[in-house]
């Protein structure tokens, strides 16, 4: 065949096989959140300023089996209920780096809250994460995500700059291990 | 009615032969052409006699004594008891020295243009269009369109020419149409015939011979000459609207709007509608002074765009189809758009600055910079304003063998096509399949996969008999919902789209197990890449749901869009 789509790619370059978070984000760490042991959550930034907030795989929930449900009102506000309108996504919930956007509650009725982590306002929470909750300890990094967020090209780039990358939070977990 | 008393009593007013002809309502384009000759048979006996058309004579100083009288009294605003008795002298003074022209009765806002023998041989200024149809007011504006069409070199045979007359000639045209309506009762106020029409027919014929091209009607010829005639005097003579309609300009004033724009086509029209002979004798200007001709300011020729339109094949993937910029700086060096471009712009000896702003392209939608459109290739047009000339169909063979050069880029056929057609385009957008091929990556053991979670992954026959045999409806194999993706959801609003999977067929790989070859067809408006992998959950159901795997793309073309282009002659 004259355009053969195998020979149209170099298989064995490895970069092709990224995951789809891989290839069009970049990861960011902020760890002990609220002075929280090990309440870390991983930011993960499209380059045109869409963020993920997903729990980072060093966070003392995946320490547990207990079964958990998630509830999304966090005090008089219900996440799910939030809405985006046009290009500018106006009317979306205001979200600080402090404010929770989700509680997981166990099963023996203790409970933690997941903090937004960044300045800006909330997209979308992940439907299929309230269908399914299992999503959140299965594939905390693709799937199970929490939320989009979205925030000004200042603060996204500058969160860029100042957050943990991949490597630098490797090498914290790694130490604090041993 | 009487056509000759018309045409006398106009020329007395200091009207020239083809403003006579107008007021008279002729129609027929050789009158204009050769006014004069045209004309004879309206003259009276005594302008017969005299010198033609190219040697009008001055209105009598008489007149010009009263016109400064009434521009004095216009702007000591005196009474219109004064002015009545102002006119009355006129009048008079007229009465008293018009020994040629009897039938002319009574100073109107015009005065009473009789032509005395005067000594002064000067040419002088028709009264309604300012000098606009008088031929020793051309040569000027004759030069400048050449100077202008001998810069821009149009290879074009014909030409429509458009006019952009003082608006002074319409408040004129107004006052003469009263004046004849008072004077000949019988005689219609619409038989005008417009000053453009009229300058069409004289100018445009004139300029036809000195330009060496057809003059045509601008619906027929692509070649439109345009000439911006000023006035001196416009907007001072203006000013009388204000008085004849106060209202009007007051609520326009009232607007903001600058004294420069204050008389628009559209305003003076408004005024005009409403205005009478007495109103504008109450105001009491002098029009029949006519200091200087009106001319030429500027001259603009513009060539109707021509298209071309073919199918594009992209056989990179690190190719955008316009131009990729980000903060001012390049992120791939070319594009599609650039390659095809190059060519077109040699033909044209454009600059990149002209390509910028004379070539437009236009595509039935738009793959991705690392999405290869393969098959017949993807329909675009080519939008080129101003061209100076039509393209051969050498060159245009010519051009897509160096389209064919860059090696990313094949056009096979370059085709001229009408305007309207790029509306299928647009629609072709909207509404056509299209057809692809993916290279996927099956990344997870499907759930009815029944082996060890540590042996490899492999598409099987049965994930394989899964995608092929999958069919919801004898139509539509497949109804998916796709949120707007992540990486343009940042510039689109936030929406759920219902998609349709038209077909879809796999086919093993054999050198690679885990991957497999698939051949999709899908509605308008379907984003491919995120129904393979899904995008987190946000397209529903998506390919891996298909056979319980999670499945991402290794690489995507586009095989196939389908729709006919060029568009069918039928
Ligand atoms: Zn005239």
């Amino acid at each position: 065949m004259e355009y053969n789509i195998l020979e149209s790619i170099d298989l064995n370059e490895k970069s092709i096989y990224k995951s789809f978070t891989e290839r069009y984000f970049s990861k960011r760490y902020i760890l002990n959140v609220n002075g929280i042991k090990n309440n870390d959550i991983m930011l993960l930034f499209h380059s045109n300023r869409i963020t993920l907030l997903c729990l980072a795989p060093s966070h003392f929930f995946f320490k547990r089996d207990d079964d958990y449900k998630l509830n999304f009102t966090i005090g008089k506000v219900d996440r799910l209920s939030n809405t985006v309108k046009g290009k500018g996504k106006k009317g979306g919930q205001m979200l600080t780096p402090n404010t929770a956007i989700c509680k997981v509650e166990w099963s023996d009725d203790t409970s933690f809250e997941i903090p937004a982590g960044m300045k800006g306002f909330l997209v979308e929470i992940n439907e299929q994460l309230v269908k399914n909750p299992k999503l959140l300890r299965e594939s905390p990094n693709s799937d199970g995500f929490i939320a989009i967020m979205l925030s000004s090209i200042s603060i996204s780039d500058s969160m860029k700059k100042e957050l943990l990358n991949h490597e630098e939070y490797l090498k914290i977990i790694n130490s604090s291990c041993e | 009615m009487d056509d000759k008393a018309i045409f006398n009593y106009c020329r007395n007013l200091g009207c020239c032969v083809a403003c006579c002809l107008r007021y008279l309502g002729i129609k027929n384009s050789n009158a204009y052409a050769n006014p004069t000759s045209f004309a004879t048979k309206f003259q009276a006996e005594e302008t017969l006699n005299k010198a033609p058309e190219d040697a009008e004579k001055c209105t009598s100083t008489v007149i010009e004594d009263i016109s400064d009288v009434l521009n004095e009294s216009q702007s000591q605003e005196i009474k219109t008891e004064d002015k009545i008795n102002i006119e009355n002298t006129q009048e008079n003074n007229i009465n008293s020295t018009n020994t040629i022209n009897e039938s002319s009765n009574g100073v109107e806002v015009f005065g009473n243009g009789s032509s005395p023998p005067s000594k002064k041989l000067k040419l002088s200024t028709c009264i309604s269009c300012l000098g606009v149809l008088q031929e020793f007011t051309w040569q000027e504006s004759i030069d400048m369109v050449k100077e202008v069409l001998d810069k821009k070199g149009y290879a074009c045979n014909t030409f429509a020419c458009a006019l952009s007359a003082p608006i002074a000639t319409m408040l004129r045209e107004r006052v003469i149409t009263l004046q004849l309506t008072n004077e000949f009762p019988e005689y219609d106020q619409n038989s005008l015939t417009p000053l453009k029409e009229a300058w069409k027919w004289s100018f445009g014929t004139h300029l036809s011979r000195h330009i060496h091209k057809t003059l045509d009607s601008g619906a027929i010829s692509p070649l439109l000459v345009t000439l911006n005639i000023d006035y001196d005097d416009d907007i001072q003579e203006l000013e009388i609207l204000k008085k004849v309609s106060p209202q009007l300009f007051e609520e326009r004033s009232r607007q903001r709007r600058r004294f420069a724009t204050e008389f628009t086509r559209r305003s003076v029209e408004q005024a005009l509608e409403t205005a009478t002979l007495s109103s504008f004798r109450a105001a009491g200007d002098a029009l029949c002074h006519v200091s200087s001709h009106a001319h030429c300011v500027s001259v603009i020729c513009t060539h109707a765009p021509i298209y071309l339109c073919g199918r594009y094949i992209k056989l990179s993937r690190n190719l955008p189809q316009s131009p990729w910029v980000l903060d001012g700086k390049r992120v791939l060096p070319s594009s599609v758009q650039e390659i095809i471009f190059g060519p077109i712009a040699k033909f044209y000896n454009f600059s990149d600055v002209d390509c910028e702003g004379r070539l437009k392209f236009i595509a039935a939608g738009r793959e991705d910079v690392d999405v290869r459109c393969l098959g017949d290739g993807r329909p675009f047009a080519i939008e080129i304003t101003d061209p100076k000339r039509e393209l051969t169909s050498e060159e245009l063979n010519e051009a897509c063998d160096i389209i064919c050069t860059s090696g990313e880029v094949v056009v096979k056929k370059l085709v001229p096509i009408n305007r309207e057609d790029l509306a299928l385009l647009k629609k072709g957008e909207e509404t056509k399949s299209k057809t692809y091929e993916a290279l996927c990556i099956k990344l997870t053991h499907s759930k009815h996969d029944d082996c060890p979670a540590d042996s490899p992954i492999t598409m099987s026959p049965t994930d394989l008999r899964l995608i092929n045999g999958y069919k919801e409806t004898n139509d539509v194999t497949m109804m998916i919902s796709q949120k707007t993706p992540l990486r343009v959801l940042h510039r689109r609003p936030l929406l759920v789209r219902k998609r349709e999977i038209l077909e879809m067929s796999a086919v093993a790989v054999p050198e690679h197990p885990q991957l497999f070859r698939l051949s999709v067809r899908t509605s308008a408006g379907t984003y491919v890449k995120e129904w393979v992998h899904g995008e987190l959950g946000r397209s529903t159901p998506s390919l891996g749901d298909v056979i319980g795997a999670r499945v991402d793309l290794l690489a995507l073309d586009v095989t196939a869009v389908h729709l006919q282009w060029p568009p069918d002659k039928q």
